[in-house]
């Protein structure tokens, strides 16, 4: 009896642990997202897309190398650059005109920028999925209390809290970070001081651009990268920002952990319908706390 | 009929309105005076219902009217105008009078009868009164700056109020248009025989029209009194009309 | 005035004689025009009218369709019960999304609708002993007189001019121009004496209650229904319906739905990038003509009756 109960409990804890993985994924995307969206106050519905073709870049890097560890590595880093790149272009070419829009506006800007980039995807990769193997030095799996927890998973598990720290030292302990936190409470007071409001607006873009890309390069070993990979992560990632509180990183990353938690836990108490739970997390926050967890820059 | 007892409201730590007492009786008009930033404005937010009180009461007719919502107080008989412009942008200035006066006879849920035209008699004797008559079909986005602030008046007096609340009515305004709108203002006081409450910044013209005055400084009232009364206080020399230069 | 009035009994007539002039497809085809059209007309009324944030629309549709296909797929009650069950269940989840969503301003009311419209769409997504989850419903069975492709196109036809008149008669009254208050300024509405949060709710079971109806036609045109009818992208989807037609008139989202539907089919035969296509004009029409094309028009027009007046 005891040891069923135990082999119930570790079940359970591997389930937790692969949730947490996935977590990851969700709050290095949403982070960026939330960035975005607390500076420059721009949804940025696109933000999906660029996830996309971050993972995209990853698979051309990966499989034009050869595979191998120092491809992934490559890919780990030429995916973010790419994707921050494009976003580059967006915010110099169109957002930068058009921050005095009303929300409702960019939202749906944002929106086409979302189709249009699906369909270069389209254009430049194909309609067909695509996959890439997990490089063989993560192939494989710890023992977990007897049960297998996969060696990537536990990789992912290191990369979010490093991402966590990163962002934390960029947005703390550089200039340009401070200035887009205070930008981000009040844009005007911050040009008002004679600070070029526009570069930190590009750059906390591109640096929500590249966090994108990074997304999508790590869950690139682990799906099948496809399109509309995009519509249902922009939503999820949308909502964990909502829960957290517009602008707010550590409500991102509050967020993903409810998200992932409640999905991965409801999975294993009722599988046909364990991903309804973390929407219902969502409401169920929102209807007591309409703003979100924590502070809104807003 | 509206009476302000140690009414308090802080915005964080800052006590906008800390204090202020205010009488109104029937049929007068009553000006508040003070400094940018007494707390005027909050003070009519606070009446209005657009901000609820930490502590204090405020009575409309005998009945506490603190923390009600704006759109009951209004129907208990209190209008007002803003300090910023506010009205309807893209609606006309006849529909903008046009709604306060369906909203005053419960019209508002009506869904399949033609809006057009209904009221009209009304609406056009309250443009009439106020000299828009002329612009009624005009977009409201595109009225002068002074006509829309007359207009402000106008979408008030639609609520066909026992007490009207008019935030600086005359700002902004140039000085032929100020005129008129003091003019437009003692006519309803006559005429309509409307209770006024306002603030302004002009002295001269607050010792032109109002009664009685109530001066407000850092959230409190110093005294409330006639004009008389109020001149002649010492405190309110040093305050406040001393910088202004005596009237 | 009397010209427009013409010019819709013209494009009234030309609707009624299309099934003979047309193809079964390209008939299909209009149905879902019109569909669609009430559908934009629909959230054009909280949104362009409201000024609400109803950033998910879709979900009454589908719950309208939903309501509709189990109706006649699960219960042997009569056809017509079925096609009035849809609308209500649309207008009663509305009420009930709408109480708690009243309470929010702008976007957080946008954000919990979202929210709230996501969990619908997901539960109906998973719950496949029930709604056929992700395959959705196919097959549903009708009335013989609504079998044809004619058939649901008339039934189509008639029940969305009704629809449209009714919801113009709407905008027309005292309700809807106390609505355009509420969008031009919430805190003035309130300061006349009106209750914006009791005409929002209003607003929204309308809304959704008219979705429903057009969800319900869905089920007779295509005699299908599936989760992607509420998925999120397609709320956004007539959002920008609404944009593209112009927001603050009347028409302008039916006639945007219908541009997007047809630039759909027909892009679609040519190029299977269609939604660069409509992303493109999207994005033009977003910064260089916000008040949509339909809108933009009718400004022109105004204005230059100003300058002739
Ligand atoms: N929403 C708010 N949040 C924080 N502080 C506020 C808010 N509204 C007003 N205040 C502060 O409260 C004080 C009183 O403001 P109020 O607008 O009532 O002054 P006022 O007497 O109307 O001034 P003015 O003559 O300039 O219109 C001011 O110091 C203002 O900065
Ligand atoms: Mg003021």
């Amino acid at each position: 009896m005891g040891s069923l109960g135990n082999l119930a409990s570790s079940g359970t804890l591997t389930q937790i642990l692969v949730g947490l993985s996935r977590t990851t994924i969700l709050f290095i995307v949403s982070s960026g997202l939330t960035l975005i969206l607390g500076v420059l106050r721009i949804p940025n519905i696109a933000h999906g897309s660029l996830y996309m073709i971050g993972a995209f870049v990853a698979c051309t890097v990966i499989q034009t190398l050869g595979g191998g560890m120092p491809a992934f590595w490559a890919a780990l880093t030429v995916a973010p650059l790419a994707v921050a790149a494009l976003g580059f272009v967006l915010e110099r070419g169109f957002f930068s005109y058009l921050y005095d829009r009303e929300h409702l506006m960019l939202l749906l800007l944002t929106f086409s920028f979302a189709l249009i980039l699906g369909d270069l995807v389209k254009i430049v990769w194909g309609a067909e999925y695509r996959s890439v193997t997990v490089p063989a030095f993560f192939q494989g799996s710890a023992e977990l209390f007897g049960l297998p927890l996969p060696y990537y998973n536990l990789f992912l598990l290191l990369v979010g809290p490093v991402i966590a720290v990163f962002l934390w030292l960029v947005i703390n302990r550089t200039r340009m970070g401070k200035i887009a936190l205070a930008a981000a409470v009040d844009s005007e007071m911050v040009s008002a001081v004679g600070i070029n409001v526009g570069w930190v607006f590009a750059f906390t873009f591109v640096l929500g651009c590249a966090l994108a890309g990074l997304g999508g390069a790590l869950i690139a070993p682990m799906v099948n990268i496809s399109l509309g990979m995009d519509h249902s992560l922009i939503m999820e990632a949308f909502l964990i920002v909502i829960m957290g509180g517009l602008g707010n990183i550590w409500g991102a990353l509050l967020g993903s952990l409810i998200f992932g938690l409640t999905q991965s836990l409801g999975i294993l108490a009722w599988p046909q319908f364990g991903i309804v739970f973390p929407y219902l997390a969502v409401v169920v926050v929102l209807l007591f706390r309409p703003k979100g967890l924590l502070r809104s820059t807003w | 009929m509206l009476r302000v007892e140690s009414a308090v409201l802080s915005f964080g730590g800052f006590r906008a309105v800390n204090g202020a007492n205010l009488e109104v009786t029937a049929g007068e008009i009553v000006a508040v005076i003070g400094p940018n930033g007494a707390g005027k404005t909050t003070l009519f937010h606070l009446i209005t219902g657009h901000l609820s009180p930490d502590s204090g009461r405020i009575l409309f007719k005998g009945r506490e009217i603190s923390g009600l919502p704006p759109h009951v107080i209004c129907r208990r008989g209190i209008s007002r105008s803003f300090q910023v412009v506010n009205i309807f942008p893209r609606l006309t200035v006849f529909e903008n009078v046009q709604i306060a006066v369906l909203s005053r006879e419960r019209r508002t849920f009506r869904i399949f009868s033609e809006v057009k035209g209904m009221e009209a008699d009304e609406v056009h004797s309250i443009l009439r009164n106020v000299g828009l008559y002329d612009r009624r079909d005009a977009e409201s986005d595109l009225l002068s700056h002074g006509d829309q602030k007359v207009l402000e008046i106008a979408v008030a007096l639609g609520g066909k109020p026992e007490l009207l609340i008019l935030d600086e009515p005359t700002a902004g305004m140039a000085p032929e248009e100020t005129e008129r709108c003091i003019r437009l203002i003692r006519r309803l006081s006559e005429e309509l025989g409307l209770t006024i409450l306002f603030c302004e910044h002009d002295i001269g013209l607050v010792f032109e029209i109002a009664k009685r005055i109530m001066v407000m400084v850092r959230g409190g009232t110093v005294i409330q009194g006639s004009c008389e009364e109020v001149r002649r206080n010492r405190e309110v020399q040093s305050a406040y009309l001393g910088e202004t230069g005596g009237c | 005035m009397n010209g427009r009035r013409a010019a819709l009994l013209l494009l009234l007539a030309v609707l009624v004689a299309l099934p003979h002039a047309l193809p079964r497809f390209y008939t299909y085809v209009a149905a879902i025009v019109l569909l669609t059209g009430l559908l934009a007309t629909s959230l054009n009324l909280a949104i362009g009218y409201g000024g609400i944030y109803q950033f998910h629309h879709a979900v009454f549709y589908g719950i309208g369709a939903y309501g509709t296909a189990l109706m006649l797929t699960r219960t042997a009650l009569p056809a017509p019960l079925g096609f009035v069950v849809g609308p209500l269940a649309a207008a009663l989840l509305s009420l009930a999304m709408g109480v708690v969503c009243v309470r929010l301003s702008k976007l957080y009311f946008g954000m919990l609708q979202i929210s709230l419209g996501s969990l619908v769409w997901v539960t109906v997504y998973r719950w496949y002993s029930f709604t056929g989850g992700d395959d959705g419903i196919h097959g549903i069975p009708l009335p013989d007189a609504l079998g044809s492709t004619g058939g649901a196109y008339y039934f189509t036809l008639a029940v969305t001019v009704l629809c449209l008149a009714a919801m113009r008669r709407i905008a027309a009254s005292p309700f809807g121009k106390t609505l355009e208050g509420i969008r031009d300024n919430p805190v003035r509405s309130a300061a006349v004496g009106v209750d914006v949060r009791a005409h929002q709710l209003v607003t929204l079971v309308i809304a959704g209650f008219f979705g429903g109806v057009a969800g319900t036609l869905f089920v007779v045109v295509d005699t299908s229904v599936f989760p992607d009818m509420m998925f999120w992208t397609f709320s956004l989807e007539v959002l920008i319906m609404c944009l593209l037609g112009g927001m603050y008139t009347f028409f302008g989202p039916f006639a945007g739905a219908a541009a997007i539907v047809l630039l759909r089919v027909f892009a679609s035969h040519y190029t299977s990038y269609w939604s660069l296509v409509l992303g493109v004009i999207l994005t033009l029409v977003i910064i260089f003509l916000p008040d949509g094309i339909l809108g933009y028009a009718v400004r022109r027009h105004r204005a230059g009756e100003a300058r002739s007046a």
